[in-house]
């Protein structure tokens, strides 16, 4: 293995509503709780990269930068990202280039602050002209759906199963997070309640097919792999960090039927991890909304476009916790993924690599997945707005003796 | 509170839906811009303008909005998706309108891949002090109540010596309220004085073949325009591109809104024929526009009674000296210090004389206008085909013509209240584009108006052999909108809802 930056500490706070608290408080829990479990000091870090998507609105919070200075009463190098893959690949950026051997690496979101307007918010951050003619955060992913379902003339019974299978991804999600210590909603769900909600609201997709507004914060210390080995018997590296763009529009897009953005950062990642998919058995993907979870794994490769729906139904029929996919055996979203452990956006992709971590080093308790031989790798996806922006993190272990 | 600037800029691009096309590989862009992503460089400053206002679209996908954003809670439910253009050239996001999407279950597979015309709303609910914002990425189907109309341009061919209507459109809303023996045009939400006004423009255009850039001025005459200070005329000017167009997103053109109550819009018609008779420098063409979302309190709140007769929508009618289809014979008008039907600035409804408004109003200024004319002119009502005049409600305008000594056969064509209720501005408007649709040549027409306050503007017509020619341009006759079977009743209460608006 070459010598990529490695993770020597993860932390975070439980997501859901804080009420009581600032989102300086919650950032602060976080990070010590990484710069504990990494075993290092303040006076270690040379420097910090935070994210968070929408502070300035929610919160009125100019420079997040100053706040986190304060925090830590350093005056370290601090910038600003709007998504934490964004903080994590900016700060591998500037380990690899030989800058940095330890960086805190922070993601924080108040979105439930803004309650009766953060919908608002969103979509107009999502597309403009979407907001203007009325679309909606969820409009988005039924539209995607409705693209999905024509562009592979699903109809009557299969349209069913179609969504029976989303339905069981919900309830997949929140069994995840039943174990999950820190997950926003820690109950177990039905099949049943997943269409009940999507009856009586009346609409495509009911309120458990989406992932809920979270306060949260997440914190990752980051370190040259000289430094890493230092501080941690058991660094997780960064094989692949990457990032794709896309048209902020998702009417003018041509292809709707998926995200173009996770097919090629995909593509990139596993070219620069140098592993192929046959490696990866841990995923996070960005789940926004159930549909993601599906239309997620047709992007990234693991099923053939357009047959996610059926393999995944085939699967739900016995599901012991992985889908087998083409053979694959692959652990999704163990945490519960953003529909069950919660989306703090500025946050989220924290949580997604604090699961990896966790479950790379084995210390995920009862959510600690058993595969076939080691689990060396664990990939994540993080999203900006509506498949605007896509990460790719591939995270990898030493292999043991 | 809203953003001046980021309004003019949604507005200006969202009203008339500009967007580009690469004179090189053709590739068309929503909204402007200057250079093709395929072409880079070469196609920098020589992309074409283009806009898709008057063009049909495909709704390719939907969605049923039940919780809508903050601004778009009046709206919703409603059905959002993604609209395309020019066979898949252009796609945009876009809400249909003019659809009450109750409770029960919509069929989105049956809705997606049907053909759409976009329409000129309101955009979503604003705070009463805000600009009002619009858009025209709001869309109806193509084979509903309303049709989709190519504005095709007519080369101008006959010159007449004096001037006169060259074409004219009128426009209103797809519901209906039925109430004792009357039908009468509700606003959908979305809809206002100002939306009626740019739909009859656009309405116009389309039957005249005018150039828009060829108009020289337009009046709009309302008063029910939803600003005090604000005039409903920039917006039509801007949006149907009325006068040269500047690079500089300023029309070359002379705009004004009118008030005189329901002869706002009669009275700037000698005005149109003037301008384009003025020797030194006569404009080509003037447009007259009558709209009004007719205001009525409240039934049972002073005020209320005007609550049962109240309509809404729009006549615009474009003067020239090409291509007439009636020619202006003569006028003749009267006022008095009569004010039968007012309201205060800042009351949000007309109150109104009562008893008081028939007899020393209406019957007075219309029988006057009328008579006098006929005197001016040396002619019986014998001599005229088709008599019309303001309909406050069902029964007033048949009194009148009888007074002035009518036959039905002269009056009946022309009476439209009972179809679409008490339009006020183009009340009248809407009675002569009706006896327009179907006049023949050389055709005696007398119309006279009525506003409070009060006055009557009286004008005698006669068609010309072009009429029958021009006829075959507009699907949307008032005919068709009044016996449309895409016609969607509704209740009071919601009848209530729809005319206060978002």
């Amino acid at each position: 293995m070459s010598s990529p930056p490695a993770i020597i500490g993860v932390g975070r706070t439980k997501f859901g509503e804080h009420y009581e608290l600032d989102p300086e408080d919650l950032i602060d829990e976080a990070g010590l709780m990484a710069l504990e479990s990494a075993g290092i000091e303040r006076k270690d870090l040379e420097a910090c990269y935070i994210s968070d998507y929408l502070l300035q609105l929610t919160n009125k919070m100019g420079l997040e930068e100053g706040f986190i200075s304060q925090l830590l009463e350093m005056n370290i190098p601090i910038e600003r990202m709007r998504s934490f893959s964004s903080a994590l690949m900016n700060a591998c950026h500037a380990i690899e280039a030989g800058k940095y051997d330890v960086v805190l690496i922070g993601g924080m979101e108040k979105m439930t602050d803004r309650w009766s307007k953060i919908r608002d918010d969103l979509m107009l951050f999502m597309d403009r002209w979407s907001y203007h003619t009325g679309g909606t955060l969820e409009s988005n992913h039924e539209l995607l759906l409705r693209e999905y379902i024509r562009e592979n003339k699903i109809s009557g019974s299969d349209r069913e199963k179609l969504m029976l299978t989303l339905a069981y991804i919900s309830v997949k999600n929140h069994g995840n997070a039943l174990w999950n210590e820190y997950a926003h909603f820690r109950r177990e769900i039905n099949v049943d309640r997943v269409l009940a909600a999507r009856r009586e609201e009346r609409k495509i997709l009911g309120t458990y097919d989406f992932a809920p507004i979270s306060d949260g914060a997440t914190a990752i210390v980051l370190a040259s792999p000289k430094k890493a080995k230092e501080y941690s018997g058991e660094p997780i590296y960064v094989l692949a960090s990457t990032l794709v763009t896309d048209y902020i529009s998702y009417p003018s897009r041509p292809y709707r039927t998926g995200f173009i953005a996770s097919r090629m950062a995909m593509e990139k990642a596993l070219k620069m991890a140098n592993i192929s998919l046959d490696d990866i058995k841990l995923l996070e993907v960005y789940d926004q909304s159930t549909v993601l979870e599906m239309i997620s794994l047709e992007d990234l490769g693991f099923i053939k476009s357009g047959t996610a729906w059926k393999e995944l139904y085939e699967n739900f029929k016995s599901f012991n916790g992985c889908y087998n996919l083409c053979g694959r055996e692959i652990y999704v979203n163990t945490d519960g993924g953003l529909k069950a452990d919660g989306n703090p956006l500025g946050a989220t992709g924290g949580a997604q690599i604090f699961e990896i971590v966790k479950q790379l080093r084995g210390e995920a308790g009862r959510r600690q997945v058993k595969t076939d031989g080691d689990l060396i790798y664990g990939c994540a996806q993080e999203m900006e707005g509506f498949g605007t922006k896509v990460y790719i993190h591939i995270l990898g272990r030493e292999k043991h003796e | 509170m809203s953003s001046e600037p980021i309004e003019r800029r949604v507005t200006y691009v969202g009203d008339r839906l500009k967007g580009s096309r690469c004179p090189f590989c053709g590739k068309e862009y929503f909204k402007p811009r200057r250079y093709c992503g395929n072409c880079g460089r070469k196609s920098l400053g020589k992309m074409e303008e283009i806009d898709f206002f008057y063009e049909k679209g495909v709704l390719e996908t939907c969605t049923i909005i039940r919780e809508p954003t903050n601004r778009f809670t009046k709206l919703a439910p409603f059905i959002y998706g993604i609209v395309s253009f020019h066979n898949g050239k252009v796609r945009v996001p876009g809400r249909l309108t003019d659809m009450i999407v109750g409770e029960e279950d919509v069929s989105l597979d049956e809705l997606e891949g049907r053909e759409v015309v976009p329409r000129f709303r309101r955009r979503y609910s604003v705070s009463e002090s805000d600009i009002i914002p619009t858009i025209s990425l709001a869309f109806t189907f193509a084979d509903e109540y309303y049709p989709y109309q190519q504005y095709e341009i007519l080369k101008p061919n006959k010159e007449y010596d004096s001037p006169g209507i060259v074409g004219y459109g009128v426009y209103v809303s797809r519901f209906r309220i039925k109430e004792v023996g009357m039908d009468r045009s509700v606003p959908f939400i979305d809809e206002d004085a100002i939306t009626a006004a740019v739909e009859a423009g656009k309405l116009a255009l389309i039957h005249s073949g005018v150039e828009s850039r060829l108009i020289g001025k337009v009046y709009v005459g309302t008063e029910s325009n939803p600003y005090v200070v604000n005039p409903i005329a920039s917006k039509v000017a801007q949006v149907l591109k009325l006068g040269e167009e500047g690079s500089d997103g300023v029309q070359e053109v002379d705009a004004v809104d009118t008030e005189f109550a329901c002869k706002a819009a009669t009275s700037m018609f000698k005005d149109a024929v003037a301008l384009i008779c003025y020797p030194k420098d006569p404009m080509n063409y003037v447009m007259v526009i009558g709209a009004d979302n007719a205001q009525a309190a409240p039934r049972y709140e002073p005020g209320g009674e005007l609550d049962y007769f109240v309509g809404y929508g729009g006549a615009a009618f474009i003067f020239g000296k090409r291509d007439v289809i009636a020619e202006v014979e003569g006028w003749c008008s009267c006022t008095s210090d009569t004010p039968d039907f007012w309201r205060r600035d800042l009351e949000p409804y007309p109150r109104h004389g009562g008893r008081f408004t028939g007899e020393p109003a209406y019957f007075k200024h219309i029988i006057k206008a009328g008579r006098k004319l006929m005197e001016k002119m040396n002619l019986k009502p014998s001599d005229i085909d088709y008599f019309v005049c303001h309909q406050p409600n069902p029964t007033f305008p048949v009194r009148a013509a009888t007074l002035l000594g009518f036959k039905p056969e002269q009056y009946q064509p022309g009476i439209q209240v009972t179809k679409f209720g008490n339009t006020y501005s183009s009340s009248s408007l809407i009675g002569l584009a009706a006896v327009l649709d179907q006049a023949e040549p050389h055709k005696r027409i007398m119309v006279v108006s009525y506003g409070s306050g009060a006055g009557s503007d009286a004008y005698i017509f006669v068609t010309t052999n072009q009429i029958k020619d021009k006829r075959n341009r507009q699907k949307f006759t008032v005919k068709y909108q009044a016996e449309n079977k895409f016609i969607k009743y509704i209740d009071y209460a919601t009848y209530r809802m729809f005319k206060e608006g978002l």
